[in-house]
């Protein structure tokens, strides 16, 4: 489903080189629900960029689907977000003027659906969600769970292959948070592929396989023993 | 607190110099725009003669056609016949009074090699330059007397006497006018009343004539008339004599009275007059003498162009497209510190601080503007000055004065200000802490 | 297209795009009444005067002593004019068209004193005057040369022919429908003239006067100290002539003033100078205006860009493409500019209709209307584009950046 063959990420200002993911490779299997842990600029964000499309790699190969992004243009890599890939952010990421069932339609529309299978996609995705009640609602008269379940829904409406979420509960209470992570979970049940970046290690658990990037870099386990030396060492060899 | 505020919205300004300068610009080119129009209206519609506008009082009588008025709805004639103007003159029943009229002269310059020239002449009586303080350099103009001696006297224009003796005193030497020797007078200091509100019926917004020669003199000598003759009926023929008893108009005759009595008895005069003309079978229309003041006068003859109206309508229009402009930068400037401002809020800024905050910037981006708008008004006149560089008298309608200044800065930073209101209130409405959270 | 989230989008910040809108309003009705002001005035400079303006010029001889004779003044001076290789013809006159000056007089249908049935402009005249004003006469014909009189300041009579032109006819005997030719009115009254030539056009000398075509040529000199002379050149010699018949004329005769030497190109820059300058003014007047609306859309928009970078990243993420997100701003602007101008044809109409009523101008053209709906459309894409470029090149990974 996802391979990812060495990829380095590299950022470039006048002065300053950044590593932000070097000789990374991973590969998910179709069906799997993955969490991709690591401390604070480990490189967990710069990973979801990359496999979400958002971002073009340095150095490296990905193939997502069986095909080879890193030749894509800019007009290929939004169709492929636009079919392939659901996202689900931390900051939920609806669009403030937007009700909730523009919010879901935006993908449909960037894909060129037809008006009534449009509709039929919002209103399938909301009910799943719970909140087919809430339609005509701005996203800023729903609360943080429910702005959340909102932005799964659009994830969701345009049937993709994995759903990328990003710290999905980071802005939630526990109570939400739950309810949030057991949809996720039947989600994945349904057969969607899922890679889910946190920093926290309790809801890590609730995936299927745990990956830790520390440094830029997968590392077995979760390793809570980087040193501070080897984190220089590392860093000094760059 | 209001210094703080203004060094708020110095920052706030520098903070979007390139925002900033367009509102600045908007504003300046509408007030500019706006202000070069106004000022020209200013200058065409003024009242050259106000310090005096409640003693001086244009004469009409009605002289016309029976069957058909001098003009709808039945007004009297804007001139008068010589026959009326010499019989109301000689009765001498006002404090001060003129008749005048526009005639053309040769000049002959002193020196072999000059040549002569023609130019503008007054025709006027003594009592025109008391009556209209008009300022003399040298000299003064001439008395009673010399009128009804036709005497060959002259008052100088500044401008002729500049050309013709370099600004020297000339009073006391003799010109040379159509070839006939003249003693000079006086010569007037710089006198350009616009409008030229002492004869509106021939180019109100002309220069004044260069030369001043008595009436009685240009009358008896059959100087031709250079401005507007209207005739009803045929001119009986026999020369220049029956010219003068005839009904055609082409005289200007203005009178002083002092107050509010000399008026009464100067209307009552006039009607007897008339119907004493009446019973000699002359003026067969009714009754419909009348006095007009110069600021009546003015109104009466609606000297200001339609264009000016025009442009108005559509400089003040243009304004508002400005300000529309300011407002919606202004709104969209707001509605980008909206953290900012809720931030403020959530620390404890009241509504007024607020309120006052955003409504000393925009202010001072009207003050700006203002500034800026009278570096316009100034290029807005210069431009049109230059359309009608052909027209020599051009460069005294394109004056700006102070009140106009102060005018343009004044409308600039209302303008600002009224454009500020919606801005300001809609970040007044910004709860406290509502754009803290997540959006 | 995605109207209609756009449009609901917009109608929650009503503001903002309301302001756009009604600027754009506003500026469209003045575009609109300006350009109508514009055409009204280029068409009155564009009236022909009927002279062969590019080859006739005018300049004016005045005597100095009170005792001249005129007469033969003029016999001469007409002489000169005409023996002058490169000149056609010379008249001497009161007036011309396009001169501001002249002499106008009320003419009747019956003799006696009342209301005037027309009124037309005058214009002394001999043999050669059709000539030099290059009359085209529609019917009838010039002068005889036997027919021209001199007139002086002591006597007022009027000779019993004249030569109108045909705005003159038709304004006397609008019922007529055969020949002009010997019709008959009264001038100062009661003296009867005979109508003995029609020209197709001769304007009188008020560029500004309502009957601005009615002008006749009455078959008398002046014996005036003040003469002014037409002359009209063979093509392209009147730039050259004019020095030399000025200087000509100056030294043939001492005891007189020759001023006032013009091209038919000044005289007519003279006449219209106010309405070119209402033309310029206004022309400027609304280009500005376009700048000024065009810059208040780039200004506004960029604002409504870097407001909405984020969601513009989060639209990238969830697959809109470049062009997309382009046509996002430049549909949110048509739908703004379409309120502006629809709004703006409206007030457009009112103010043309109170400026009708006013200032007495004539009614716009209607195309005016959708011209300037084109251009104010136009306008707000190019403003637009720059600043929807600019929100194409938001990166998507701005989506994940947190808050």
């Amino acid at each position: 489903m996802l391979r990812m063959n060495s990829v380095s990420k590299v950022y470039r200002t006048d002065t300053v080189e950044t590593h932000a993911l070097r000789e990374f490779s991973l590969s998910v299997e179709e069906g799997e629900f993955v969490s991709v842990t690591g401390p604070s600029g480990s490189g967990k964000t710069t990973f979801l960029n990359i496999a979400g499309l958002l971002e073009e790699l340095t150095d490296g190969s990905y193939e997502l689907d069986g095909r080879d992004i890193s030749s894509l243009n800019d007009r290929e890599r939004s169709r492929v977000r636009n079919e392939k890939i659901g996202f689900i952010f931390q900051s939920f990421n609806l669009i403030p003027e937007l009700d909730i069932f523009d919010n879901v339609d935006v993908p449909l529309r960037y894909r060129g659906l037809k008006s009534a299978e449009r509709r039929r996609r919002v209103e399938r995705c909301l009910e799943l969600v719970g909140l087919a009640s809430r339609m005509k609602h701005l996203p800023a008269q729903l609360s943080g769970g429910q702005q959340q379940r909102v932005a799964i829904a659009r994830a969701l409406a345009g049937e993709p292959r994995f759903l990328l979420a990003d710290e999905p509960t980071g802005n939630l209470d526990t109570h939400m948070a739950d309810s949030v992570m057991e949809l996720l979970a039947e989600i994945n049940a349904g057969g969607t592929t899922i890679i889910m970046v946190t920093h926290e290690l309790t809801l890590a658990d609730r995936a299927k396989r745990n990956i830790f990037v520390r440094d830029g870099n997968v590392s077995d386990g979760y390793g809570s023993d980087a040193s501070p030396e080897l984190h220089f060492a590392s860093a000094a060899n760059a | 607190m209001f210094t703080y505020y203004l060094k708020l919205g110095l920052l706030s300004i520098r903070a979007n110099p390139a925002l900033s300068s367009l509102m600045v610009a908007a504003v300046a080119i509408g007030i500019g725009a706006c202000m070069t129009i106004v000022t020209v209206r200013h200058v065409m519609s003024d009242n050259p003669i106000a310090h005096k506008n409640d003693v001086l009082y244009h004469v009409q009588v009605d002289n016309w056609n029976p069957a058909d008025p001098y003009q709808d709805p039945d007004l009297p004639p804007e001139q008068m016949a010589y026959i009326d103007a010499k019989a109301l003159y000689d009765a001498d029943r006002a404090f001060r009074q003129t008749t005048s009229y526009k005639t053309s002269r040769i000049i002959q310059p002193d020196g072999d090699d000059a040549r002569p020239f023609t130019l503008d002449v007054r025709a006027t009586t003594a009592d025109f330059f008391p009556m209209f303080d008009v300022p003399f350099a040298y000299g003064a103009g001439w008395d009673r007397a010399s009128d009804r001696n036709e005497e060959r006297v002259a008052v100088l224009s500044w401008e002729l006497n500049e050309q013709l003796y370099g600004g020297e005193d000339p009073v006391g030497q003799m010109l040379t006018v159509n070839g006939e020797p003249y003693r000079i007078a006086g010569v007037l200091d710089e006198w350009t009343p616009v409008p030229k509100f002492y004869d509106l019926n021939n180019n109100p917004y002309g220069a004044p004539e260069q030369l001043y020669l008595p009436f009685s003199l240009a009358v008896a000598n059959n100087f031709n008339r250079s401005g507007n003759t209207s005739c009803w009926k045929p001119v009986e023929d026999g020369g220049p004599e029956a010219f003068l008893a005839s009904e055609c108009i082409w005289i200007q005759m203005w009178i002083e009275l002092r107050d509010a009595s000399e008026k009464q008895d100067y209307m009552r005069f006039l009607d007897a007059y008339v119907e004493e003309q009446k019973l000699l079978g002359r003026f067969p229309r009714p009754l419909n003498n009348r006095l007009h003041t110069p600021e009546e006068w003015l109104e009466y003859q609606e000297v200001v162009d339609d264009t000016v109206g025009i442009l108005l309508s559509l400089a003040v229009l243009f304004l508002v497209v400005c300000l529309l402009n300011t407002i919606g930068l202004l709104l969209a400037k707001v509605m980008r510190r909206a953290k900012d401002i809720s931030l403020r809020r959530a620390l404890g800024a009241s509504k007024s601080t607020l309120f006052a905050q955003y409504i000393i910037e925009a202010g001072m981006i009207g003050a700006a503007g203002g500034l800026l708008g009278i570096v316009m008004t100034w290029l807005g006149l210069r431009g049109i000055e230059q359309l009608f560089i052909e027209y020599d008298f051009i460069e005294h309608l394109v004056r700006m004065d102070w009140s106009m200044v102060l005018l343009a800065v004044a409308l600039a930073v209302l303008s600002a200000l009224a454009a500020a209101l919606y801005p300001t209130w809609r970040a007044c409405n910004i709860t406290p802490a509502s754009q803290l959270r997540i959006q | 297209m995605e109207f209609g989230p756009i449009w609901r989008a917009m109608l929650r910040n009503k503001g903002g795009f309301l302001l756009i809108a009604l600027q754009i309003a506003v500026t469209m009705t003045i575009m609109v009444n300006a350009i109508a002001i514009i055409q009204e005035r280029s068409r009155n400079i564009a009236r022909p005067s009927g002279l062969d303006e590019a080859n006739t010029f005018t300049l004016v001889s005045v005597s100095i002593g009170e005792d001249m004779d005129n007469k033969s003044l003029i016999d001469e001076d007409l002489d000169l004019l005409r023996g002058m290789p490169g000149v056609l013809n010379a008249t001497a006159s009161n007036s011309m068209p396009l001169l501001q000056s002249g002499w106008s007089e009320g003419l009747t249908l019956e003799p006696g004193e009342g209301k005037s049935d027309s009124s037309s402009a005058l214009y002394f005249a001999d043999e050669h005057t059709a000539d030099t004003f290059a009359l085209n006469f529609v019917e009838g014909a010039n002068f005889e040369p036997n027919q021209v009189e001199w007139r002086n300041h002591e006597v007022n009579d009027w000779p019993p022919f004249v030569i109108v032109s045909r705005a003159l006819a038709e304004d006397l005997f609008p019922d007529e429908t055969g020949s002009y030719v010997g019709k008959t009115f009264y001038i100062d009254d009661d003296n009867p003239v005979n109508i003995i030539g029609v020209v197709e056009r001769m304007q009188a000398a008020w560029q500004g006067w309502s009957g601005l075509e009615r002008s006749m040529l009455v078959p008398q000199r002046q014996d005036w100290n003040f003469t002014r002379y037409i002359v009209r050149t063979e093509p392209g010699y009147r730039e050259e002539l004019m020095p030399e018949i000025e200087d000509m004329l100056v030294k043939s005769n001492p005891d007189r003033i020759i001023q006032s030497v013009r091209s038919m190109d000044e005289v007519r820059k003279l006449a219209y100078l106010g309405d070119a300058a209402m033309i310029r003014i206004l022309t400027f007047i609304v280009a500005l205006l376009t700048v000024i609306t065009g810059l208040g859309i780039v200004g506004l928009a960029s604002f409504n860009v870097s407001r909405r970078t984020r969601q513009i990243g989060i639209r990238r993420a969830l697959g809109a493409t470049r062009p997309a997100i382009v046509r996002h701003f430049m549909v949110e602007n048509l739908l703004v500019s379409v309120i502006g101008i629809g709004v703006g044809g409206i007030l457009a109409v009112a103010l043309n209709m109170f400026m009708v009523e006013a200032f007495a101008l004539e009614p716009l053209a209607w195309y005016v209307i959708p011209a300037a709906m084109s251009v104010l459309l136009i306008v707000g894409q190019l403003a637009v584009a720059g600043p929807a470029r600019k929100a194409s090149n938001v990166t998507p990974a701005i989506a994940t950046r947190s808050v």
